[in-house]
């Protein structure tokens, strides 16, 4: 078995998970702040009716 | 009608990122010199080229709001939601530019890192986008936005520097692939794959780039609900 192959392949496992880590977190945290957001406006439209 | 359209924009996307990572890791060759550790450009590069041109989109978006901030202040806040989301969006995407990076040159070229024209000037473009999120976070008052144009506006300028730095400078980043000197370019059997890549985080990029624009549209108008009611208040 080829060492530097193998280490070849992790680093492009790693460099793949990373990316898809980030940008998963992003559209999460993007989708929590979406409903704080509307909660907010549906707060602030009970309140003043 | 409009949920529909998102949802099939939202499948279309993620179609194209299945297909597009089918591509570079069981279609494309292994790089005659590299070997697998190439497949990092399927990410890398895609993701580079996304920041760039959200970064544009701040740059106009700031653009817009120094210009209409006075004559036309709804569209001067629309405007500036785009100008966040571009800086946003493309502050996570120059991220991965930064990580992947790394990773593929630690194999490449033995190193980490090195202060070479090419990354120092992508660090120094996400340290600027970075300090426009944290200004945008952390400062208070009516100038706020306004500094942070005017910030997006001189950010941008550093995108053709981290462009050209590799054509301008000698540096340990790889010579352009594309639009390089004579000779540059990507074999076909890779060219297939690297566009798909590229057509994937382009849509995937949009997608969220929109997501951003409504939740911070959505967060303009609820502030500005707020200031309206404790006026009236």
């Amino acid at each position: 078995m080829d060492i530097a192959k193998v280490i070849d392949h992790q680093f492009v496992v790693a460099a793949y998970t990373v990316t898809w880590v980030i940008q998963l977190a992003y559209l999460a945290w993007l989708g929590i702040k979406w409903r704080a957001e509307k909660r907010a406006a549906a707060r602030r439209t009970s309140n003043t009716q | 009608m409009k949920k529909l359209l998102i949802g099939a924009y939202a499948a279309i996307t993620i179609a194209l990122m299945v297909w597009g990572f089918y591509q570079a890791i069981y279609v494309a060759p292994l790089d005659a010199e590299q070997g697998e550790i190439f497949r990092i450009i399927f990410y890398h590069v895609p993701s580079a080229s996304v920041a760039f041109l959200f970064f544009a989109v701040s740059l106009l978006g700031s653009i817009g709001f120094l210009s209409l901030r006075r004559s036309s202040p709804d569209w001067a806040q629309r405007a500036d939601a785009w100008a966040l989301a571009g800086a946003e969006v493309g502050v996570v995407f120059c991220t991965v530019v930064l990580i992947t990076g790394p990773l593929w040159g630690r194999r490449a070229w033995g190193i980490w890192w090195t202060w070479d024209a090419r990354l120092t000037t992508t660090l120094v473009l996400w340290l600027i986008y970075v300090s426009y999120l944290l200004l945008r976070r952390f400062a208070a008052g009516p100038q706020v936005q306004t500094l942070a144009a005017v910030l997006g506006i001189f950010g941008a300028l550093d995108v053709p520097i981290v462009y050209m730095s590799n054509r301008w400078w000698r540096t340990q980043h790889p010579a352009p692939v594309f639009g390089g000197s004579q000779g540059s370019g990507m074999d076909k059997s890779m060219l297939g794959p690297f566009m798909w890549n590229m057509l994937a985080w382009f849509c995937w990029g949009v997608f969220v780039l929109i997501l951003r624009y409504y939740a911070e549209r959505k967060h303009q108008l609820n502030a500005a609900a707020e200031a309206e009611a404790a006026l009236e208040a």
